[in-house]
């Protein structure tokens, strides 16, 4: 593919949750779809192969490699050069090939593939917002000054985060139909907590790749965080709730 | 829960054909069979045993798995895990019970020239069991609070398979090395620091960095201590029930709660 930096962000984007992905390959599309070590987050994630300027893949199979070590090679591309990822399924190695003004080719193992299927949390969700990742990404970043954990509330005019710590508090105001938050659908006026340090490194790495999130929530359920991508593609995110202690 | 089961209860029943079509027909229908007689044992497969004729009770459950017990320790002398295909028959007077496994090979033949007592019956069973301070709990709380193991340890999986067997948890330290952490919730002996050394054989195999052994349990056992030195690995107390208490104190939700 030619855009090396939207490959090498999406996969910082994956790599806030997970260090070995398995990543399904198909005819039609590359996804991935799994939880971090403590279970409390998920990443779902889908290439169509339209992404790529050539994308070859005869039959469905597994790829697992270490995200850190693939990395650290993505970190080596410079803008505007060509990225070739090979699978080789004898010796099980994928070969990275960069090419600039001269052309560099690495080579990693991948890893024994995890073979269970994680499904998505069942979620009725009760509203709706869409909001630009930057406005999410402050709100957040404010109210990580004062606490750990976030409370974020939705009625039918805005969405609010209350953040309380041992010593500062903190009350965040999104209102409907500002530049922060650019649309928002209630059903049913919801509120849940969260971890803010989970919140804020998917938001700051998935913003990366995206300009406009859609948040999805009930009332003490996972929060579901779809991130727009410019061109085609799934970068969605759930986040289990902290229990909420009052 | 029903108040009556009707199973089946025989004390010292005559080994004749009878028997073998009623046993045969229990083992048909899955139902859970408990024998206590006079039986002898051979096993084949892995590795082979003999158990010479004595009093004991033989349990065949409804997942076809066998437990035979002496009259006394808490642990089985024989077993089989579940899903065991089950050949019997009897022959002059000795009831001939053979339960085979395909996947490794391996069977286990018990004979029984006399029965106290047999009985069968379908049994109910659908309560939850929650065992509090298991390893479990411990793997857990690690992989929620690694500093409790070590400051700046980041875990990056957990039952990994390796070679000999699965690795607890496994992550890197904070200066980059790699860590394998065997968990034991009751003081650790010769063989877990064993076991540990093995898995970071097999790691040390496949990465070409710095392989770390943690042993973490409450305790090690007397002169295991030498052990772990002598091989490079180190010790982490931790207490089970502190990590259950750790885990209760938990306050995020698991995505698996939703699903």
């Amino acid at each position: 593919m030619t855009d090396a930096k939207l490959l090498r962000d999406m996969f910082q984007a994956i790599a806030i949750l997970i260090d070995e992905a398995t990543f399904k390959l198909t005819p039609d599309n590359i996804q991935l779809r799994a939880m971090d070590p403590s279970r409390v987050a998920m990443i779902d994630f889908l290439w169509p192969k339209t992404i790529f300027d050539e994308y070859e893949c005869d039959q469905p199979q597994k790829m697992c490699v270490n995200i850190t070590e693939f990395l650290k090679l993505l970190r080596r591309t410079a803008k505007d050069e060509i990225i070739e990822l090979t699978l080789n399924p004898e010796t099980a190695r994928l070969q990275i090939s960069i090419t600039g003004h001269y052309t560099r080719t690495f080579n990693m193992p991948t890893l024994e593939p995890q073979e269970e299927e994680t499904p998505t949390p069942k979620i009725t969700f009760k509203a709706t917002a869409k909001t630009t990742t930057e406005g999410l990404r402050q709100a957040i970043e404010d109210a990580q000054l004062v606490s750990d954990h976030v409370r974020i509330e939705v009625d039918t005019e805005k969405l609010t985060l209350n953040a309380t710590g041992d010593l500062m508090g903190a009350t965040i105001t999104l209102k409907k139909n500002s530049d922060a938050l650019l649309d928002l659908q209630t059903q049913e006026p919801s509120k849940a907590t969260f971890s803010l340090s989970y919140l804020a490194e998917i938001i700051k790495a998935a913003s990366a790749t995206s300009e406009i999130a859609t948040l999805q929530f009930a009332n003490d359920m996972p929060i579901q965080i779809d991130f727009h991508q410019p061109k085609e593609g799934k970068l969605t995110f759930y986040l289990a709730p902290r229990i909420e202690v009052e | 829960m029903a108040s009556q089961n009707h199973g089946l209860v025989m004390e010292n029943p005559t080994i004749n054909e009878e028997i073998q079509n009623l046993i045969k027909k229990v083992l048909a229908h899955r139902e859970f069979l408990l024998l206590i007689g006079n039986c002898w044992i051979t096993y084949k497969g892995r590795a082979s045993s003999q158990l010479e004729p004595g009093e004991r009770l033989v349990v065949i459950k409804e997942d076809g798995s066998v437990l035979v017990h002496r009259p006394n320790g808490y642990e089985a002398v024989n077993w089989q895990p579940p899903g065991c295909i089950f050949r019997s028959r009897v022959e002059d007077g000795v009831l001939h019970i053979t339960a085979i496994r395909r996947k490794p090979t391996e069977s286990l033949s018990i004979y029984f020239n006399l029965i106290y007592l047999l009985s069968a019956m379908k049994l109910k069973d659908h309560g939850k069991f929650t065992l509090y301070a298991s390893e479990e709990d411990m793997q857990k709380a690690i992989l929620l609070y690694p500093s409790i193991l070590e400051e700046g340890f980041k875990p990056i999986s957990y039952e990994k398979k390796v070679e000999p067997g699965f690795i607890d948890v496994y992550g890197i330290d904070k200066e980059g090395k790699f860590v394998i952490v065997e968990i034991k919730r009751k003081a650790a002996g010769r063989d877990a620091v064993l076991q540990l050394s093995k898995y970071m054989q097999a790691v040390q195999s496949m990465v070409n960095r710095e392989v770390r052994g943690i042993l973490a349990a409450p305790d090690v056992t007397k002169g295991t201590q030498r052990l772990l030195a002598t091989l490079g690995l180190s010790f982490k107390p931790l207490n089970p029930r502190k990590c259950a208490e750790i885990l209760h104190k938990s306050q995020s939700l698991k995505l698996e709660d939703f699903f």
